[in-house]
């Protein structure tokens, strides 16, 4: 890939050691090993501020600490390590997002940055970003107790029985 | 297990591509009469040790990923095929759906036409599907486990007036059978059945063809051109193996069942002098007519917990919808499925983001999940082509697919979300979302379609191409029209069908 799409990607590679999830071997435990990011030298971090932020504010949850979002950008760019196109689409989302306005885009409040959204939500590079951190989002084990998801079941029998039919708030059936 | 071998110029060999539903079916069936078949196969060979409670990476390791240009499709390159992958639901085809030009009459801008053959022969070959299935509700074999998302699914049903609520009708084991167990509710039936309680052809046709000595598979084979004599009956398949060597099986008659994306691609690639527009598509229909059916997933916040992670994706379905009412506002009809997910497969479904989508997913507990799936007009526009310039990692042109869902589709799908929120609020759902538009191709169906008339389609009622007497097509492209009904078991059910025709002219030495 051309240089360029990865230049900014070196807060990726501090990801992995950042995010403290390690000994829980989140990155590997259900999307297979993540692979470090090519290190580059002009990586800052306002880029990591600016795309982590945006990462909280597609899927807010209070309850998730950053580290996560930093790890699910990471993961989404390993998974496309190959041809570089999720670090392609995050280089488009920082110039976008500080394009539009005279701060940074990490500057701004809460409300500004939803309004810098929404001001490119039609453009292509935002749906395939959503898609892909939601996605990604939402298969990360640091996620599943918040949302009550239990997760892989083989190696607990299934839930035949464990719950599987053990609903008790529906109305009497005929 | 003494699986045969076959020589690369024995030229009295059945070549079967792809080991799916309908490859694998064929070929086993064939093979069970004593017919040599080698099977060849795009991927891998996975073993139940292989298969992961990972949607991910069960994808990178069983999906078809190679580069496609238009809206995206769900197949497999494994052996096993989608079979690896779908999720088991096995209603039958009605008898108006195989009239659908008749029954519905030529709806503006679709290329609607009948059927070549009737439900009354398919009917005895839906027996021996279910039968080979193992479908729950059939042959003796006990209905599906009533997980919670389906007591939703009934209890919702019920409430707003549906009288043919069922959990029958799955290939999953309800019960052990046919050397597999039972199933265990243990979800992410997209991602392999970790048991083999699923009806995969990996652990069930495959194996049983191999018992025979009859059946060779070459797996990592990916065909690149069927060849064809002066007469213009096909003579052989060019295939790469895994280490990019290319070969040329010999053969007496060939079947494509390559999920209908790579079989047209397959039949379009072969294009030669004497066919400059591909196998089969003297007429101009390859490829086009391509259907996808109606579909949408629609999730709900029940008021109190339901865990449909806890069990089987589809484990029931609701049938009144399914029949042809035109006072709705749309010809054919539509199923109602149970479908649960996890987090991370309900994102792309629930839509959206900000807080009200993070809202919705952390009521993720609370969720049921309903999947549609209906009938889709056949249009000549919808269809499957080469790239002119793309190239795949083989040197191919990429397949091409364009796709418009018909306006009938459209008054279809808001029907049936509709209906959807009505039962799920019937209930008191909090919230209810639907996904709109265009769904994932899971369902490919059309692009090689059986017709009566040769002008018409691809095939006859047999599955084999008008053109050349000894090539067939095995998997969904030969439906003339999509019905409503989830493809599998009709593929399967058409395997058969066309195994015993393939077996009979070869009796008759006409093949």
């Amino acid at each position: 890939m051309n240089g360029s799409v990865t230049s900014r990607r070196r807060f990726i590679v501090a990801a992995i050691t950042l995010s403290g999830l390690a000994g829980t071997s989140i990155g590997t435990s259900f999307l297979g090993p993540s692979r470090a990011w090519a290190q580059s030298e002009d990586g800052s971090d306002g880029d990591s501020a600016a795309m982590v932020r945006m990462a909280r504010l597609l899927y807010p949850h209070d309850a998730i600490a950053d580290d996560v979002y930093l790890d699910v950008l990471n993961l989404a760019m390993s998974m496309t390590a190959s041809d570089g196109s999720f670090a392609a689409l995050l280089d488009v989302a920082i110039d976008a997002l500080n394009a539009s306005q005279s701060a940074d885009f990490v500057d701004l409040d809460e409300a500004s940055q939803i309004a810098v959204l929404q001001s490119v939500e039609s453009q292509p590079f935002f749906a395939a970003i959503q898609m892909n951190v939601g996605v990604t989002f939402y298969y990360h084990p640091a996620v599943w107790a918040l949302l009550g998801y239990e997760g892989p079941s083989f190696d607990k029998g299934g839930y035949l029985h464990r719950g599987s039919g053990d609903i008790d708030w529906l109305p009497e059936g005929k | 297990m003494m699986a045969a071998r076959f020589a690369l110029d024995d030229t009295t060999v059945m070549v079967v591509i792809g080991s799916g539903a309908g490859g694998g079916t064929l070929a086993n069936e064939l093979a069970q009469k004593g017919i040599d078949v080698v099977c060849l196969e795009a991927g891998s060979r996975l073993t139940l040790a292989d298969v992961e409670n990972n949607p991910p990476l069960m994808n990178a390791r069983m999906g078809w990923n190679d580069k496609r240009i238009g809206p995206p499709v769900w197949l497999c390159k494994t052996v096993g095929g989608t079979t690896m992958r779908w999720s088991g639901i096995t209603p039958r085809f009605q008898e108006h759906e195989l009239k659908a030009r008749s029954t519905y009459g030529q709806l503006e801008d679709s290329s609607l036409i009948d059927w070549p053959l009737t439900l009354e022969e398919l009917a005895p070959y839906y027996d021996k599907a279910e039968d080979k299935m193992g479908v729950t509700g059939t042959h003796g074999i006990p209905p599906s486990f009533e997980n919670n998302n389906y007591k939703v699914l009934k209890a919702g049903g019920e409430k707003i007036g549906y009288k043919e609520i069922t959990s029958t009708r799955t290939g999953i084991n309800s019960a052990a059978r046919d050397g597999r167990p039972g199933c265990l509710q243990i979800g992410f039936c997209n991602s392999g059945c970790k048991i083999g309680a699923k009806w995969s052809t990996l652990y069930t046709e495959v194996p049983k063809a191999e018992t025979t000595d009859h059946f060779e598979l070459r797996t990592g084979a990916m065909v690149v051109k069927i060849n064809h004599d002066a007469s213009g009956k096909v003579t052989g398949v060019v295939y790469k193996d895994a280490a990019g060597n290319t070969h040329e099986q010999k053969a007496r008659a060939v079947a494509v069942a390559g999920n209908v994306v790579e079989t047209t691609r397959l039949l379009l690639n072969s294009a030669s002098s004497k066919f400059p527009d591909g196998l089969g598509n003297s007429t101009g229909n390859l490829g086009r007519h391509y259907t996808r059916h109606v579909m949408s997933i629609i999730t709900a916040i029940m008021p109190g917990p339901v865990h449909f992670n806890r069990g089987t994706r589809q484990s029931g379905l609701i049938l009144d919808e399914q029949y042809h009412k035109p006072k709705r506002g749309f010809a054919g009809g539509y199923f109602i499925e149970t479908m649960g997910m996890d987090p991370g497969g309900a994102l792309p479904f629930v839509g959206g983001w900000g807080r009200s989508t993070a809202s919705f997913m952390e009521r993720y507990s609370h969720m049921a999940g309903i999947f549609i799936t209906g009938e889709d007009p056949s249009q000549a526009s919808n269809k499957i082509t080469l790239h002119p310039t793309e190239r795949d990692q083989h040197g191919l042109p990429v397949p091409v697919i364009e796709y418009a869902m018909h306006p009938n589709s459209d008054a279809m799908q808001k029907h049936s979300i509709m209906k959807s929120t009505e039962l799920y609020e019937s209930l008191g759902a909090e919230d209810v979302r639907a996904s709109e538009g265009i769904f994932v191709g899971c369902h490919n169906m059309g692009a090689a379609r059986m017709s009566a008339n040769p002008d018409d389609g691809v095939t006859n009622r047999w599955g084999q191409t008008h053109d050349i007497p000894n090539l067939f097509v095995s998997d969904g492209g030969v439906f003339t029209t999509s019905a409503a009904a989830n493809p599998t078991l009709t593929i399967v059910a058409l395997a058969i069908r066309q195994a015993d025709h393939i077996a009979e002219r070869m009796g008759r030495r006409e093949l």
